[in-house]
């Protein structure tokens, strides 16, 4: 038989239709409703085991350190306090702590009461107490390059933490504060370094990652802190259950908590509650490497322009 | 045959790398499926659907009412325990229902329908999302399904249907309950109240409130109220947590807590929160 040129017309249509067909049945094929053979793993959802049982000691193992009776101070209970005018100063300092918001209201500017923080009502070893602080003071702090009163100290956590306005020296609120911590640190001779205070230390072994820190981040903190790290707000109340680490309600970018080291001491020791030390190290700093990139208010020496002015949304 | 650190197979590297594109192409699908979702729900929504929901809502809760009161076939009415409006019975330590979160009836209902693991698999709390983590894991298992055993409520659940547990969930969540102080001695007291609001910060033990809102009426699906519930359900409860009969917390953090609680913990924090006054609005 010849080959004609109807036979190469017909074979050329047939090979473009061919083509076309082909392409589509493989784009089709790589839509997920024809190949979906795999199951999908979302985070925060519930799967059954896909691996035969362990039959020796599981392979993830973390180290926890385990706390020996009378390893930490234990301040005194506050259901031990008397009728007298110092423990009726002793408890209005305990609520101003645990409810910032109700009772010194007008020195802050977002959300956060100081026991989201200073957790267990400034009680708890590895997150700042202030059993622990309180003997230390008047000390030396880099920040403001000079020596400071526990006070002092007190008005910058109101000026950057609680992103809001420093009460006076003599203001209610600082004195009420002020015996409240002294009424913790009982029995503590002055000048004593206590173990537990301040936030856990910190060993990195390779660099911050904020690409991990969001995978645990969802994994670990987003239950409680919610996916956009704004926190949970009350359905009954006004405030927070579980406070914001970003945004306008959240700490400036002067605090402390700013520092990633410093929020990673925090977070190793303390996240998520009751089960501290989950997360290494180095992705307890990932973490605070994915919280240290949103957008939070400015830093207030920055200046009144920037402060005020400039929008918080930007990171 | 390729078998990696995690103990997976696979027949070959090339289909590990394959399973990289197919995830990828499937979320680029997943974006467009939502965005169409989105553009229907918005169409939905602007054609006026409220009241149909609203209805549903209203037929969930008259079908739950219905079960509840009168049971169905095998299945007894929930009344004959939980109470004629859910408020439990205390002196036998079953719970109060009423106005309890929906989603927190709905969770515990589908974990004590399911049958406890053989011994020896390892549950693991925590949900990784394997799909995005650049990290290779030893382990490639487990996320915690949920475990919960009751010997009356167990056998109960399991005949229970999806629906079933969503009408239930909606019935009891739109009850409202107020709760009945109980006394308690006063040292008792004192001792479960510095539990509850502080405590055990020298042995990293959270206060009970961190988690179950400040007067204990509890906070969304994950943490259940304190405050209404009877003293020997909450003591049970953790008696469960300790002996491995109920493992369906949020990232195992009951668990944590309930392991550092001693007998005299449970007694004092339960019957401090069987103290709290408590008024809960049903959510219609």
């Amino acid at each position: 038989m010849k080959f004609t040129k109807l036979h190469k017309y017909a074979l050329a249509v047939v090979a473009v239709t061919g083509i076309a067909f082909g392409t589509w049945v493989a784009a089709d094929t790589q839509s997920p409703d024809s190949g979906d053979d795999l199951p999908t793993l979302e985070a925060m959802e519930t799967h059954v085991s896909m691996q035969r049982p362990h039959e020796s000691l599981p392979n993830e193992l973390t180290i926890v350190p385990v706390i020996k009776p009378g390893e930490y101070f234990v301040p005194p209970k506050l259901e031990d306090l008397d009728d007298s005018k110092y423990a009726d100063e002793v408890r209005l300092g305990r609520n101003i702590f645990i409810n910032t918001q109700e009772y010194a209201k007008r020195y802050v500017g977002n959300g956060l009461n100081c026991a989201n923080c200073h957790l267990q009502e400034g009680r708890k070893p590895h997150a700042a107490p202030l059993w622990a602080a309180y003997p230390l003071y008047p000390m030396y702090r880099d920040k403001s390059r000079q020596v400071i009163s526990f006070q002092e100290r007190l008005q910058d956590c109101f000026r950057f933490s609680m992103n809001g306005m420093a009460p006076t020296l003599d203001s209610r609120e600082v004195e009420a504060l002020t015996v409240y911590a002294q009424w913790l640190s009982t029995g503590i001779p002055t000048g004593t370094l206590m173990a537990g205070r301040g936030f856990a230390r910190i060993d990195k072994t390779e660099d911050p990652s904020p690409f991990n820190g969001a995978v645990h981040y969802k994994a670990y903190c987003a239950s409680c802190h919610g996916d956009d790290l704004m926190g949970k707000k009350f359905t009954n109340r006004p405030g927070y259950m579980f406070p914001p680490l970003a945004g306008p309600d959240s700490y400036n970018k002067g605090a402390g908590m700013y520092k990633v080291k410093t929020c990673a001491g925090f977070v190793k020791a303390n996240m998520p509650l009751g089960k501290s030390h989950v997360l290494n190290d180095d992705e307890a700093l990932d973490v605070c490497v994915h919280i240290f990139m949103q957008d939070r208010p400015w830093d207030p020496r920055k200046g009144m322009f920037m402060s005020i002015f400039m929008p918080v949304t930007e990171g | 045959m390729y078998v990696g650190e995690t103990g997976v197979s696979y027949s070959s590297i090339k289909e590990v790398k394959n399973m990289k594109f197919q995830t990828a192409n499937r979320d680029q699908a997943m974006f467009k499926k939502s965005l169409i979702v989105a553009l229907g729900a918005m169409v939905v929504a602007l054609s006026g659907c409220d009241s149909k929901e609203e209805k549903a809502n209203q037929a969930a809760i008259q079908a739950g009412q219905k079960l509840a009161e009168k049971g169905r076939d095998a299945i007894p009415g929930c009344v004959a325990c939980h109470g004629a409006h859910g408020e439990g019975i205390a002196a036998a330590g079953y719970p109060r229902l009423a106005g309890l979160n929906a989603g927190y009836i709905e969770k515990q209902l589908k974990d004590l329908a399911r049958e406890l693991p053989p011994a020896g698999v390892a549950i693991e709390a925590v949900a990784k999302d394997y799909s995005k983590t650049p990290r290779i894991y030893s382990d490639l298992t487990v996320f915690s399904p949920g475990l919960r055993h009751d010997d009356i409520m167990s056998p109960i659940a399991k005949q229970l249907s999806v629906a079933d547990i969503h009408n239930l969930a909606v019935y009891y969540a739109s009850l409202s309950y107020t709760a009945i102080p109980v006394a308690a001695d006063y040292q008792v007291l004192e001792r479960g109240q510095d539990l509850a609001l502080r405590g055990k910060a020298e042995y990293g033990l959270p206060a009970c409130v961190s988690c179950h809102a400040p007067d204990g009426e509890g906070f969304g699906a994950d943490f259940p109220p304190l405050a209404g519930q009877p003293s020997i359900y909450i003591v049970n409860q953790i008696n469960k947590w300790q002996q491995g009969q109920r493992d369906n917390d949020n990232l195992g953090l009951m668990k944590a807590v309930a392991d550092q609680l001693t007998d005299a913990d449970k007694l004092n924090v339960a019957a401090y929160y069987a103290n709290r006054s408590l008024t809960v609005k049903g959510q219609q």
